[in-house]
């Protein structure tokens, strides 16, 4: 089975600020990591090659840094990563992303699965995955928790709910958007770290995807962010009870009851 | 482990390159300068594993993909319960192949990257969750006679529950005792060598200055205002704790290392 992974580098903060300009986020000088939804993504797919064989590449857009997080995509079992980067990429929104990200799976040919991170915690859309499959008519299953079945033409999923889940049986080609619950990702091994660092990450323009420049950049994205707030921040208050073990439940349990929290 | 006491031999503790290093090269090359250093002065390399749930490469991998070399008497190994079995097992077949006896297993900090072990992994029954006790008696059961366990102790906790602990411990296989962090003298510690007078015990040195590290490891709050000289509290620690052995917490390699030399004599 091939198998495509989208990953994508993230800021690596809560602090992360808007740039009052552009409206984005400013990524200069910010530790950056894998999309932690992503790594979900990344450990389902070695998984379905470790039980029927295949190839797992993960394929990432965004600046030429952002090879690091295919190079650790690599030392967890990827067996290839492809990063699309391209001045004209710039500034895409996920419509312009997701048929970016298309072409390119498209480039690569062969595809029979597409698995993504159910959102991406910078931009907390869950837009990008359905949108390869629209780009690339291809069928979905979004907020899967478990493949409880794998055929060769087909796959089944479960999918989570706010109130339970569904099982929807899909056909191969597809794309799919998985939930924390799907598996426990791996950690990379020393082995593997030191072996992704000499890979070499093909670096895909937008002309080598043949992507149409009017789809993709500013000029492909018809969204536009207006304006941007920080999220109210969060009020903590740490009490120490202190005391006799019974002493400190009783007045666990006092506090807790005059916050109606019990 | 009576024979680190009755030597002087240092517990030195290591800490592994972080998981999201992003100088792992050098990183990985102090690593190896600070693991030989210890072998060559005769003391204990100590590696932790995740320490405060910070995911670090694991110790055997270290010594093995670096080709370092371990004098059996000289590594120990920390051992947490969050790992696969699968995990846990290489890691304990890597030490029996590297001549590694000493482990220290503990229960340990977890996170969100890190798979714990369950019960079942590790044929451990009537309990909900894997702690040092079901490790201790799993190495014990399936890897007899070929490691030396040791535990912690915690005199930050509640002692009832920590003495009720280090008996279950004990009945698990554990055969020395490493503490948390000792500021000169603890009462419970004090206890603790009363109740198990022929276990080795080690106390642990704290190090750092950086004193908010050591409110997370103790439990409650120093003001990192506090007036602490991690040298004259290691002096004290000996004078204090005559009969136990010493485990340096992050020492300072170019500041501390040369001064440690004639403290414990």
């Amino acid at each position: 089975m091939k198998i495509v992974v989208c990953i994508k580098q993230v800021p690596g903060t809560n602090d992360a600020k808007i740039d009052p300009e552009t409206k984005r986020i400013i990524r200069e000088g910010i530790k950056a990591i894998t999309n932690p939804f992503d790594a979900y993504a990344l450990e389902e797919g070695v998984r379905i090659k470790e039980k029927l064989g295949g190839e797992v590449i993960a394929i990432s857009m965004g600046p030429p840094r952002a090879d690091a997080v295919l190079r650790e995509a690599i030392s967890v079992g990827a067996d290839r990563g492809i990063l699309l980067s391209d001045r004209p990429f710039g500034g895409s929104d996920t419509w312009a992303t997701s048929y970016a990200l298309a072409k390119a799976i498209e480039k690569i040919g062969g595809v029979d699965l597409v698995i993504c991170g159910k959102q991406a915690i910078d931009g907390d859309t869950a837009q990008v995955g359905p949108g390869i499959a629209a780009q690339l008519g291809w069928p979905q299953a979004t907020f899967v928790m478990a493949l409880t079945e794998i055929g060769s033409d087909y796959f089944l999923a479960k999918r989570m709910h706010e109130d339970g889940y569904d099982i929807a049986r899909v056909s191969l080609p597809a794309v799919i958007t998985v939930v924390k619950d799907i598996n426990q990702p791996r950690v990379p091994t020393l082995k593997g770290r030191l072996a992704a660092q000499k890979v070499d990450i093909p670096v895909w323009t937008a002309e080598f995807i043949g992507a149409d420049l009017h789809k993709i950049g500013l000029d492909g994205s018809p969204t536009r962010v207006v304006k941007t707030n920080p999220p109210p921040s969060r009020h903590t208050n740490t009490m120490k009870i202190e005391g006799t073990p019974a002493e400190c439940a009783a007045k666990l349990v006092h506090e807790l009851r005059i916050r109606s929290l019990v | 482990m009576k024979h680190h006491i009755e030597n002087k031999i240092y517990h030195v503790e290591i800490l592994p390159p972080k998981q999201d290093s992003e100088k792992l090269e050098s990183d990985l090359e102090n690593f190896a300068t600070k693991f030989n250093r210890v072998m060559e002065s005769g003391y204990c390399a100590c590696i932790t594993d995740n320490a405060m749930g910070n995911l670090a490469f694991q110790g055997t991998e270290m010594i093995t993909e670096l080709g370092l070399e371990v004098k059996p008497e000289q590594v120990m190994i920390h051992l947490n319960t969050f790992h696969t079995k699968e995990n846990l097992d290489e890691i304990l077949n890597t030490c029996k192949e590297r001549g590694i006896k000493y482990l220290l297993v503990v229960s340990g900090d977890g996170s969100d990257r890190l798979p714990k072990l369950a019960p079942g992994d590790i044929g451990a029954t009537g309990v909900e969750s894997v702690t040092s006790v079901e490790l201790l008696k799993y190495i014990g059961k399936e890897y007899p006679g070929d490691f030396v366990l040791g535990v912690a102790f915690n005199p930050y906790e509640p002692e009832e529950h920590e003495f009720e602990k280090m008996e279950r411990k004990m009945a698990a296989g554990a055969t020395f005792i490493i503490t948390q962090p000792v500021i000169e003298r603890n009462p419970i510690v004090d206890k603790l060598i009363a109740k198990y007078p022929t276990v080795p015990l080690i106390v642990e040195a704290w190090m750092s200055k950086k004193l908010s590290l050591l409110s997370e490891a103790v439990g409650y709050e120093i003001p990192e205002d506090t007036p602490y000289d991690p040298i004259a509290n290691l002096k004290t620690l000996h004078k204090n704790y005559p009969k136990c052995g010493v485990y340096l917490a992050l020492l300072g390699f170019k500041s501390q290392y040369d001064l440690i030399k004639d403290t414990w004599k």
